[in-house]
């Protein structure tokens, strides 16, 4: 007998039992708690300032010593690409960048790699970075900083970024020629967005892997030269040499950060050169609202966490935290209007690239690793910022609400009940009587764990079958699109799971112990992926927490509206149909002028298109989005969805139990 | 691997060398510069020690060999001793071989040989000889011990004449060493002239530490006729390796002199010196320049199908005459040049080495050196790493992967190993050392990789800047080259630069070093919540201690001995027996628990070393309260 069933510390507490009274209002007062520190931690009183944390940073110690003579430079050089992009629609013009390279001095390298894309038959695409190793005179190559920028073709559907290269090789001009560099600087141009980079990074770390040709999506070959291990890397997305505003972008894979002394050397070291810079930083004159500060706070949390939520990199620099090393973008607005320069054209970028220096320098200057400051945290204010230690117990407020319903369940279950009524000495006489005549009540069966058991794996392998089935060979070599094909998987799979607790029904007591069972899981599982993805965790946790908390299994009042309405907002919880709402309301958002029957039609390939995304996602970049959702959040559905239908077997059923057959057999299970 | 014929033609060298009497000493200062690609200049130089000293006996009069590697000789059974201390990392891939090798940070190795060594003493021998150099030259080889030293097996050969007697070798690199101006000083007293007068004036640190790559090397070689003892050579050779990259001069056009690179010009040379010899390359980067002054003399040395054109500027027949006082070659490239950089790409030495750490994570990586076979024919290669023991190798998991040379990606296909020689490693004790040869077909690279997990360390072993990382020193590649293109190190037998000319053997012995490698192991977060945790667990381990040895220790009741009569003697009794005292008068209490409690509390809270010292009643615990004084302050400052 398990140290809950004891019935020496069993639950005859009068407390608990007022408790399990009042569950429900328990749970919601923690439900509230939650939400109100979390809507707390935007008042200044909750939040704390910024600072450095690493002394070595010393950020604007140096001056800076780039002159306009590189902002010619960068002119020029933009100039050229200009006309080479001609000539380059689609494609990068490596060997210009090469040619760039090679003159500035950087030991200049190329780095093919290939992806296969797994989907419609099977297409090879192949890629190429180049890049150049300034090698540090102070070092024996055994440390590096990486300067990235990526380059867009011309005929990208994406904002031009083309004056992110002239401006890295000014920058790599400017720094050849100095002595102070203990660090190497790998000056790296990636093309086609992240994969470029993913595969740079790959075969960084992982150069040597020998790749089986037809099970790997992308193959990263080897690099031919490296700089050590890497301490920091900044990638740099410019629109034009004469910007508006710089908006740094932090979040990176799996919603990771880099730590938080980095962003506090670029905002300040962007605040020295005078440039209007910041976290999701908008144009000026979309900033003149009068809203409150802790309206605005709340609103930059919110975003923060919205983008963290996905775990999609918001640039080039989130792949890079996977390998721990700290990195951010810095993306450079064009400036829309030339009436207010304040400059001459010429130099223009001269303040962003005293920026570039004075990072690049501070980084320099590293002794060790980025490890003080903070890795979990949430932005409040360009200055402002909230720890981990602050926000995670929003979190487990939460959270608490499916651990106290899941205790305050298990001592109210039927077998418990039986137990409180009889006294402690009786127990044993009371479990031969049970045995002796088991049919006698059904409120007083043993609990079939087997049965709950079989049932949680059985979701848990629909969960599974999500992961795996739509890579099987059979399925990849129909010639079908990703999208559609990801859907009908996934479509299908949760049909499984509607359909299961209509075919399945479990035995008396089964549904009060896979409540239980159900919360331990959802609460284990949200705390753990709050943890990892705070932002994740805490939008499931909103979201679903008020549904948990009213689920309810009890026999009475089963056709109440409230076990309706319960019903119905899980059917609407469903994993498929939340992306489905969420990709709506974007749409909508978007394209206010299009007719809402439009809006449906366009959302719904648009949220097809997004499980497409999620799979390939997982399967290259290995975000675990579309690994939480179908191995935790569609099995918990089911389970969910189980639960408020809460289906039982009619007791004249149950009597025939032996003949009906499309139960799962009964096993005995002791549970003492 | 070494051709043995090399014995013979250094009896050569040896026999033209000795003609025992007062002109037995001689000292050489050698310059060479080498423009390289890419806006590069080598400069090395060379100062050659020496002497003919015959018997032992003769080694306590020094004259211009330092005293201390007179010293050297006499107290150590050492033969041959190499030291290199370097800051940054020699490109193969653009600048060729150099003429001496080193590894970044600090590199030593040296031969003992004599009758009678055993190997507990030659590791006695090595340690002392690591520490008198960390003096001599103020760097941190004291570091040198068993825990980073190894004994290599085939890669590393003698340049001496190997007596009868077993002979014994060490090797050991330290990368975290900086090299800095307080190593270039130490070095350059070394000279007979020190830094006044000759080559080494030119040696300002302020430029020589503005350097891509700077390598000061010690070199001291026993060369002793038929193996005896009784007529011996020793040979010091102090080298100075440097690369200068002109692009960090920011100057308008490719020129530089003497004057440029180290901030004065020649003040003429050493007096002490036999020879002066300024070396310029003339031909492949150096085509393009011309110099001035004109250089008097030109030679041409042909080495293993390879034509090397150098000026020669002799610097005693430039301060010939009384006027001449300050010495400057400029080297100035044609006008037409102008702004425009030296794009040419060099080509490709035939053996390159790299190395780099692979996987992520703090838990486990791989060791992965890479030897890139550019000649056409295949090339004998030996490679020897040094894993220090804070992190595990795994023997079953090395393996040697090729490809060609063009492709970009290693597939399966394997090379079989010729030779392995594996010593484990042991935890803080021996660094695990590995030594692999195998043939590299012509064209291709090879991939030798080795799985390591990364070592939990205990808290006193991080070093301070734990994050930073810990340094697996840089591997050693060797090959035997059938051609002497790019080669310049000197032959072994020879001892002056001037010796590599015209020196064709059948194979060239080269060794690369690669780069050293930074992994960060597993490190705690040393900020508070760690440091409070070490200490509350410290703090009650010494609380546990008292109870500890209350609980375990037998009470016996004793009577206390008779005390002595004398009055200094009951003073003396009272100072040094406190302890035993303490310990003694629960015995006078009759024995109750509670007392014996109240008594080894005064022994300290030093729980442990108190119940220790209670057991061995009697023994001397003198130093007993100057331990306990210490626990207490210690505790007192927490």
């Amino acid at each position: 007998m398990g140290l809950l069933s004891d019935p020496s510390i069993s639950t005859q507490s009068k407390l608990v039992d007022g408790l399990a009274r009042h569950v429900r209002l328990v749970c919601y007062a923690l439900y509230v708690a939650g939400v109100a520190w979390f809507f707390c931690l935007a008042l200044p009183e909750f939040n704390h300032g910024t600072y450095l944390s690493e002394n070595a940073l010393s950020p604007g110690l140096v001056y800076p010593e780039i002159r306009i003579d590189a902002n010619r430079l960068a002119i020029q050089l933009l100039e050229e690409l200009h006309r080479e992009r001609k000539d380059h629609l689609s494609t990068t013009p490596h060997a210009w960048i090469a040619a760039k390279m090679n003159e500035f001095g950087l030991e200049t390298h190329t780095h093919n790699y290939t992806l296969r894309y797994p989907f419609g038959g099977g297409k090879e695409y192949h890629g190429k970075n180049i890049y150049g190793i300034l090698r540090a005179p102070r070092i024996a190559s055994t440390e590096g900083i990486v300067f990235a920028a990526p380059y867009r073709a011309a005929s990208s559907v994406h904002t031009d970024i083309s004056a992110s290269v002239p401006l890295l090789l000014a920058f790599a001009d400017f720094a050849r020629r100095k002595n102070y560099w203990a660090k190497d600087l790998i000056f790296l141009v990636t093309e086609q967005e992240q994969l470029g980079m993913q595969a740079w990074l790959e075969a960084y770390h992982d150069g040597d892997r020998d790749l089986d040709v037809s099970k790997a999506y992308l193959r990263p070959g080897n690099l031919p030269a490296r700089a050590g291990s890497l301490q920091a890397a900044l990638n740099i997305e410019v629109q034009d040499l004469e910007i508006d505003h710089v908006d740094v972008r932090i979040e990176g894979l799996n919603g990771k950060l880099p730590n938080l002394d980095m962003f506090n050397l670029v905002q300040r070291i962007m605040a020295r050169e005078g440039i209007a810079s910041g976290y999701k930083q908008a144009p000026r004159k979309k900033r003149r609202h009068s809203q409150s500060p802790f309206e605005q706070n709340l609103r930059q949390m919110l975003t923060m966490l919205a983008s963290q939520s996905s775990g999609v990199p918001n640039g080039n620099h989130g792949l890079f935290h996977r390998y721990r090393i700290d990195a951010l973008t810095i993306a450079a607005n064009r400036r829309a209007t030339h009436a207010t320069l304040k400059g001459s054209p010429g130099s223009a970028a001269v303040p962003l690239l005293k920026a570039i220096e004075g990072i690049a320098r501070s980084l320099n200057n590293l002794l060790e690793r980025f490890h003080q400051s903070f890795f979990f945290y949430v932005i409040v204010n360009n200055d402002r910022y909230i720890s981990i230690g602050d926000y995670m117990p929003a979190l487990v407020a939460l959270v608490a609400c499916a651990f106290v319903k899941a205790y305050l369940t298990w001592s109210t279950l039927p077998v418990t009940n039986a137990e409180q009524e009889t006294p402690a000495g009786l127990v044993r006489e009371q479990e031969q009587e049970e045995e002796l005549e088991p049919d006698s009540e059904p409120d007083k069966f043993e609990l079939p764990y087997g049965s709950v058991l079989i049932y949680l794996t059985a979701t848990l392998l629909i969960g599974f079958l999500c992961n795996v089935l739509p890579l099987q060979q059979y399925f990849l070599e129909i010639p079908m699109g990703a999208a559609p094909l990801t859907t009908s998987v996934l479509s299908f799979l949760s049909l499984i799971g509607f359909i299961l607790p209509f075919v399945v029904v479990l035995p008396p007591g089964g549904l009060e112990l896979l409540h239980v069972a159900f919360l331990l899981i959802y609460g284990c599982a949200l705390i753990v992926i709050g943890l990892l993805n705070f932002a994740l965790g805490f939008f499931a946790a909103v979201l679903t927490v008020p549904l948990v908390i009213s689920l309810e299994t009890k026999e009475e009042n089963s056709r109440s509206t409230l076990r309706n309405s319960v019903r119905l907002a899980t059917l609407v919880m469903n994993p498929m149909m939340v992306i489905y709402v969420i990709v709506l309301a974007m749409t909508f958002y978007q394209f206010p002028e299009l007719s809402l029957q439009k809006i449906m039609l366009r959302a719904a390939t648009a949220a097809m298109d997004a499980s497409a995304y999620g799979l390939i996602d997982s399967v290259i970049y290995g975000n675990w989005l579309y690994f939480v959702i179908c191995t935790i959040f569609l099995p918990l559905w089911i389970i969910c969805w189980t639960l408020a239908l809460s289906k039982r077997r009619d007791y004249a059923d149950y009597l025939d139990f032996d003949e009906s057959p499309s139960t799962s057999p009964q096993p005995k299970v002791k549970t003492n | 691997m070494f051709p043995e014929a090399f014995v013979l033609l250094l009896l050569v060298a040896f026999n033209a060398g000795s003609s025992l009497g007062k002109d037995n000493e001689r000292f050489h200062e050698e310059l060479v510069v080498r423009p390289l690609s890419g806006d590069h200049v080598n400069t090395y130089f060379q100062f050659t020690t020496r002497w003919h000293y015959g018997e032992k006996d003769n080694l306590y009069h020094t004259q211009l060999t330092p005293r201390v590697i007179a010293e050297l000789l006499q107290q150590f059974a050492v033969k041959e001793l190499h030291i290199g201390l370097t800051q940054g990392l020699w490109r193969y891939e653009t600048w060729g071989y150099p003429i001496v090798e080193a590894t970044s940070g600090a590199e030593m190795w040296a031969w003992f040989s004599g009758s009678n060594l055993t190997n507990g003493e030659v590791d006695r021998q090595w340690k002392e000889l690591a520490n008198v150099f960390s003096g001599v030259l103020c760097a941190s080889l004291n570091f040198v011990d068993n825990t980073n030293s190894i004994a290599p097996r085939h890669l590393i050969r003698p340049q001496f004449m190997p007596a009868n007697g077993q002979r014994f070798v060490r090797y050991s690199t330290l990368p975290r060493e900086i090299v800095c101006t307080e190593n270039l000083t130490p070095w350059k007293k070394l000279l007979p002239c020190g830094s006044a007068s000759g080559f080494a004036s030119l040696l300002n640190s302020g430029h020589v530490h503005n350097t891509k790559y700077h390598s000061l090397g010690l070199k001291v070689r026993v060369l002793c006729e038929d193996h005896d003892e009784e007529n011996c050579i020793v040979e010091l050779t102090q080298t100075a390796n440097l690369v200068y990259d002109l692009r960090l001069f920011e100057l308008s056009n490719n020129d530089f002199s003497l004057r440029r690179l180290f901030g004065m010009g020649l003040n003429g040379f050493c007096e002490l010196a036999d020879s002066s010899k300024i070396y310029v390359q003339r031909n492949e980067q150096g085509e393009r320049f011309q110099l001035v002054p004109a250089p008097t003399q030109e030679v041409r040395s042909t080495r293993g199908g390879h034509s090397v054109v150098y000026s020669v500027y002799d610097m005693h027949e430039q301060f010939k005459d009384a006027g001449e006082r300050l010495f400057n070659v400029a080297w100035l490239s044609p006008k037409s040049e102008g702004r425009r950089r030296n794009l040419a790409k060099p080509s490709l030495p035939p053996v390159t080495v790299h190395r780099y750490l692979l996987g992520h994570g703090q838990e486990r990586g791989r060791i992965v050196t890479e030897v890139t076979n550019s000649h056409y024919d295949a090339l004998p290669i030996m490679v020897q790493e040094v894993v220090p023991w804070y992190v595990h190798a795994y023997l079953h998991t090395l393996s040697i992967r090729r490809k060609p040379q063009r492709v970009n990606e290693y597939g399966r296909q394997r090379l079989p190993f010729k030779l392995l020689h594996y010593t484990p490693g042991k935890q803080r004790e021996l660094p695990s050392h590995l030594e692999i040869g195998f043939m590299l077909p012509g064209q291709t690279s090879a991939l030798i990789t080795i799985d390591v997990d990364y070592l939990l360390l205990k808290w006193l072993e991080y070093p301070p800047d734990a994050n930073h990382g810990h340094y697996i020193g840089a591997a050693i590649v060797s090959s035997q080259l059938p051609m002497g293109r790019n080669y310049t190190a000197l032959p072994p037998e020879g001892h002056l630069f001037e010796h590599s000319f015209n020196a064709t053997r059948p194979s060239y012995v080269l060794s690369l070093h690669t780069e050293a490698l930074i992994v960060s192991l597993p490190t705690p977060d040393f900020s508070m919540p760690y440091n409070v945790i070490c200490l509350a667990c410290t703090v009650v381990a010494l609380a546990f201690g008292p109870i500890h040895s209350v609980a375990t220790k037998m009470i016996i009741v004793g009577r206390q001995a008779s005390a002595p009569k004398n009055f200094v003697k009951k003073i003396f009794n009272k100072i040094f027996r406190r302890g035993k005292a303490g310990e003694e008068a629960p015995a006078e209490a009759e024995g109750a628990v509670l007392g014996a409690a109240a008594a080894a509390a005064p022994l300290g809270p030093s729980g442990f070393g108190s119940s220790r010292a209670s057991r061995t009643t009697g023994g001397p615990s003198g130093d007993q309260p100057l331990l306990e004084d210490l626990d207490e302050e210690e505790e007192e400052q927490d």
